[in-house]
């Protein structure tokens, strides 16, 4: 059994709080606290420690967030070349793989859009021809293959004199071609073991580049023929 | 030898030094041609000399006179076109062209002085176109005299592009064969 006394001080204390809590001002308690000496009093570091920041974010609905912040204010705030001046875009590249980003680019729908004409309206096609060294490319066709394959041939052909030029081409072979025979058996007959030079010191450079280019032509014929 | 090797060796030999059968023909063109225009005067000399006086002239090949202007002729035939080009008329038809011994473009003193001394060849006997047959560069008693060789320059890379496209012509004509091989030798 409980002291009959303990219930009415039990009163007697709640009815004193009131009147106590009545009695004070608390505006005047709180203007008469210096905050800032308490703030300063305040370890935050050691508040923060206690702190789960993580817990912190996972309640926050970044969303509602976001939607309360006036971007346009923002960037309207923001120097963006001062913000560029910063920046190390060389460093920035260097990061970057640009190898997936490619991958993932759609080069057929870049060129659907691109208007293709107008860009070669802007080139200057007299200076991309002036940089071209023409006689390499002419030195890189297979004059071969583009006689015996095209109407380029039947052209030649028709152009070139006919049977004139053929007669003269058959006459000329077969009379070197007796010379080099005669050529042979008096060797023979003289015993030589070296022949003599085939040309003269001036003709022979001429004959060295004739030699590369009938042979650079006879190689890559040769060669289109093995992967065929 | 594949046909494409053969074509690739007739543009080698361009520049090579002529043997003795090509210099041979190109001589017996120049000879019927240089007699041919020799006897031509001779007639148109006859024919004028006949309408202005009224007599005509008969040429006798014994003549000593006839000798003296077939030589002087001969001279100029040959010297002008060797001091000119390089080349007679029957050398062009066989593709063949007189240069310096180094092989540098004949100097027209070097052209007249050859043709000069090329009779030579014929007064020891012929013995002086045998230097044409054994002599290493081929070169003639009237070569080393002059300073020059002869050499083969018909334009051979032409040659086997013609041969090539009447190849590619008679290929469209008769279906894919071909034939064997490309005409002859070098130029």
């Amino acid at each position: 059994m409980t002291d009959p006394v303990e219930p009415i001080a039990q009163r007697v204390a709640e009815r004193a709080i009131d009147l106590v809590v009545n009695a004070l001002d608390v505006n005047a308690l709180v203007a008469r606290v210096d905050l800032n000496a308490v703030v300063r009093s305040v370890d935050l570091d050691e508040i923060l420690k206690k702190v789960d920041v993580n817990v912190v974010v996972d309640r926050l609905d970044v969303n509602a967030l976001l939607n309360r912040v006036d971007v346009n204010n923002l960037l309207d705030r923001l120097d963006v070349n001062a913000l560029l001046d910063r920046l190390d875009v060389n460093a920035l590249l260097d990061r970057v793989e640009l190898s997936p980003i490619l991958d993932r680019v759609d080069i057929n729908a870049l060129l659907d859009r691109a208007d293709i004409d107008n860009v070669l309206r802007r080139v200057d096609v007299g200076a991309v021809v002036d940089r071209v060294d023409i006689n390499e490319v002419v030195g890189r066709i297979d004059m071969d293959a583009l006689v015996e394959e095209t109407d380029l041939g039947a052209v030649i052909a028709r152009s070139s004199g006919g049977v004139a030029s053929e007669a003269l081409d058959a006459a000329r072979s077969q009379a070197v071609g007796l010379d080099q025979f005669i050529d042979r058996w008096v060797q023979r007959l003289l015993r030589r073991k070296q022949p003599g030079p085939l040309a003269p010191p001036a003709m022979l450079a001429d004959q060295a580049v004739l030699a590369d280019q009938a042979v650079l032509a006879d190689q890559a014929v040769q060669a289109d023929q093995a992967e065929q | 030898m594949s046909t494409r090797t053969k074509a690739a060796d007739l543009v080698s030999q361009q520049g090579n030094y002529a043997g003795s059968v090509t210099r041979f023909l190109a001589y017996v063109i120049d000879l019927a041609v240089s007699s041919g225009l020799f006897a031509l005067g001779l007639a148109a000399t006859s024919f004028v000399a006949e309408v202005v006086t009224g007599h005509s002239i008969t040429w006798n090949r014994s003549n000593i006179v006839v000798a003296i202007l077939f030589a002087v002729w001969s001279f100029l035939y040959f010297g002008y076109s060797w001091a000119a080009s390089g080349r007679t008329l029957g050398m062009a038809v066989l593709g063949l062209r007189v240069v310096r011994a180094d092989g540098a473009v004949l100097d027209p003193w070097r052209g007249y002085l050859r043709s000069l001394v090329f009779p030579l060849s014929f007064l020891v006997f012929g013995l002086g176109f045998l230097g044409i047959l054994v002599q290493r560069e081929h070169r003639a008693l009237q070569d080393l005299i002059a300073g020059s060789a002869v050499i083969y320059a018909w334009d051979a890379r032409a040659a086997r592009l013609r041969f090539l496209a009447r190849e590619a012509e008679l290929g469209v004509a008769d279906g894919p064969q071909r034939p064997a091989s490309t005409p002859g030798t070098p130029g």
